[in-house]
């Protein structure tokens, strides 16, 4: 809209020809941006439809989905990813907000570490958690000792989840709370308001919607995990068998099993999707 | 102005401090006293340090040393080492661009510093203050769905909402057009009468500074230059750095003639000019009375400035001076004539201010003979722009 202003200028030879150069309604990027809207549309619709028609084919849908084994890795799904989402939430958000507010030079480096596990391929984690807390791993040994078995149960896929999801929450808390313009902070303490409840009634509420995105994100990402729970914590029914474990489980034996499955996660995400946009609406914005 | 009505039932509500302060390489170094009820203005171009002052005050910045007393209580003393933390204090601080809170309605906003938001207390505080700041009807809007004066109203009214013992603004009006702006004024004066509290109010806008300073504090980098009275701190600067600032529009080099001690005036010339002044035995002077360096800098504001087709003969002003119209230049609400008012080659530029009506009565047109009067006590003298030393 602001740039509609500059139009008259737009005449021939009124500016240099940087003007052309900025110029994004020009034909060709009207055609290349057009083919590649279609073609992503295409590319990411036909596969999620021919599994919805499949799906739909096979007639006995409901008892896949409805059956023992699928309710049992629905119900682990749902109850890991629940308590992977409450750690991440409770000891992420400090976490966040002491990145978002620090210049130190640790502040810096632990910034840099909270990505890794985005770019780190999801078998090396398993692999690595198995290292480190396995029954021969760094610190795993002394954990048996103490009564304390971690690889190859339920925790042991709160682990994984944790340790994959929770980067995606940490980095959209840590720019949510960056927005927030430190002068709210201030004007809110010389209210007669503490740091502490500056804090509840302020930055939080503030900073909500992009913790909102994050968690949206990081959830989806804990439903989905799959390379780093395989290592990690195995693929026991009842116990560690997450859906995108039963999914590949019952591709061995029945597919109408996996279709189901699929289905029941793809409807997952999909909620998550739109979970997530109705709670990043600011309705004090307007947008 | 705004006296309490009964000084005696009201605690010490003074605010006074003396601070030093260090950021980088920038130094601070300033004191103040605010009695209730009167508005202290801080002026001075950006970068001097004002809102390193109300920061300071407020608790969002440490001083390096110093004390600040707020309300009877000493809120931050360096060798008792009291620092009391923002919350703490009961300062009132408004922003420039006023940091409405986005999440909250109107009301919300002005409660936001009250204990318990729900209470009927609250209600009634919130309502009294819609009420002072002509805000009725707009309890349950966002700050987004608001004018500028209106967010800037509901601000104040948030910063007023706990009773604080002392009102910070940091170039409150600044975003705002002219004529809302002297609303506001009347309005922040018509507030002070009914809650008063020691005021600070940071501007760089003369006209603010004497519509609402009881008194006037202008400062530059980091150094008070003067305090006092804002008509003769902003009118008539006596210092050079201060003249520049509030934006003296004729000066003139001069040296001084004749001293006339029964008038209390003296005669200096030069730039083609004579004029009469007020003698400068008050001033600091490098002049000695009969010496031979009698230079002097004079100011003349362009409002104290009588323009007449005729010479004012058998006026009391002393200064009558020709000069031909150089040019006329538009200065709302009024305009600024240039007479140049030299002799023979010599150019002496004054600058004058007129309405609009004046002009087209005097039919002032480009060359035209007119004449420039004022009164010998529109002159003031300056100090030389190399004397800038602070007090």
């Amino acid at each position: 809209m602001a740039l509609r202003v500059h139009e008259p200028l737009k005449k021939k030879d009124a500016l240099p020809r940087l003007n052309s150069i900025i110029r994004f309604d020009s034909l060709p990027v009207g055609i290349l941006g057009g083919s590649g809207a279609f073609l992503y549309v295409l590319f990411i619709g036909l596969p999620v439809l021919a599994l919805l028609v499949r799906s739909a084919q096979h007639g006995d849908f409901l008892n896949a989905v409805t059956g023992d084994a699928a309710l049992t890795a629905l119900r682990l799904s749902l109850v890991t990813s629940i308590i992977s989402m409450s750690i991440i939430i409770l000891l992420g958000t400090p976490f966040a907000y002491s990145l978002a507010r620090s210049n130190k030079l640790w502040a810096r480096l632990v910034d840099n570490l909270v990505e890794l596990p985005l770019v780190l391929p999801p078998v090396v984690a398993g692999v690595a958690m198995l290292m480190a807390f396995g029954r021969n791993g760094l610190v795993g040994s002394n954990l048996e000792s103490l009564g304390i078995i971690i690889p190859f149960t339920t925790t042991a896929v709160v682990f994984a989840q944790i340790f994959v999801a929770a980067p995606f929450f940490i980095r959209s808390a840590k720019l949510g709370f960056q927005s927030v313009d430190k002068n709210y902070e201030d004007v809110a303490q010389t209210l007669g308001i503490s740091p502490r409840r500056t804090f509840f009634r302020i930055t939080l509420p503030l900073a909500a919607p992009a913790m909102f995105t994050g968690l949206g994100l990081a959830w989806a990402r804990a439903l989905s995990e799959f390379g780093a729970t395989m290592m990690f914590a195995g693929n026991l029914t009842g116990e560690t068998q997450t859906m995108p474990l039963a999914i590949m489980s019952a591709m061995e034996t029945s597919l109408e099993g996996a279709l189901a499955l699929s289905v029941v996660l793809l409807a997952a995400s999909i909620l998550v999707l739109a979970l997530l946009g109705l709670l990043t609406r600011r309705r004090w914005q307007n947008l | 102005m705004a006296k309490p009505v009964n000084p005696e039932n009201l605690p010490e509500m003074s605010a006074k401090g003396s601070i030093e302060c260090q950021i980088g390489s920038f130094s601070l170094s300033t004191s103040w006293e605010i009695e209730t009820g009167e508005v202290l203005v801080l002026f001075g171009p950006s970068g001097a340090g004002k809102s390193t002052i109300l920061r300071s005050i407020a608790g969002l910045l440490r001083p390096l040393r110093g004390y600040i007393e707020v309300g009877g209580q000493v809120v931050y003393d360096s060798d008792n080492r009291i620092c009391l933390p923002a919350h703490q204090r009961r300062v009132g601080y408004l922003t420039q661009t006023y940091h409405l809170f986005p999440h909250l309605k109107v009301a919300g906003n002005i409660a936001f510093g009250l204990s318990d938001q729900k209470s009927e207390a609250t209600h009634n505080r919130v309502q009294e203050l819609v009420r002072l700041l002509q805000l009725d009807g707009l309890e349950d809007r966002f700050p987004w769905e608001l004018s500028g004066g209106q967010q800037q109203r509901v601000a104040l009214a948030r910063a007023l909402a706990p009773y604080p013992t002392m009102l910070l603004l940091d170039e409150p009006f600044a975003s705002l057009d002219s004529e809302l702006r002297r609303n506001l004024h009347r309005e922040l004066r018509e507030m002070l009468i009914q809650n008063p509290v020691p005021v600070m109010l940071v501007t760089h806008d003369r006209e603010e500074a004497l519509a609402l300073g009881d008194s006037v504090q202008v400062i530059d980098d980091g150094h008070v230059l003067t305090t006092g009275n804002p008509l003769k701190m902003l009118g008539q600067p006596g210092q050079g750095r201060v003249a520049r600032m509030v934006g003296v529009e004729n000066t003139f080099d001069l040296t001084i003639t004749q001293r006339n001690p029964i008038d209390g005036t003296m005669t200096c010339s030069g730039q083609g000019l004579n004029l009469e002044v007020p003698l400068d035995s008050h001033t600091t002077g490098n002049n000695t009375p009969n010496g031979a360096h009698n230079r002097v800098t004079v100011g003349i504001r362009a409002s104290d400035i009588i323009i007449s087709k005729d010479d004012l003969i058998g006026s009391s002003a002393r200064n009558r001076i020709e000069g031909h119209v150089i040019s006329v230049e538009p200065r709302p609400p009024g305009y600024t004539v240039i007479l140049n008012c030299g002799t023979g080659d010599v150019e002496s530029l004054l600058h004058c201010h007129i309405t609009g009506s004046a002009l087209e009565e005097l039919e002032i047109k480009r060359g035209q003979k007119l004449w420039a009067v004022f009164k010998a006590s529109s002159c003031f003298l300056v100090d030389a722009y190399e004397q800038t030393t602070p007090i």
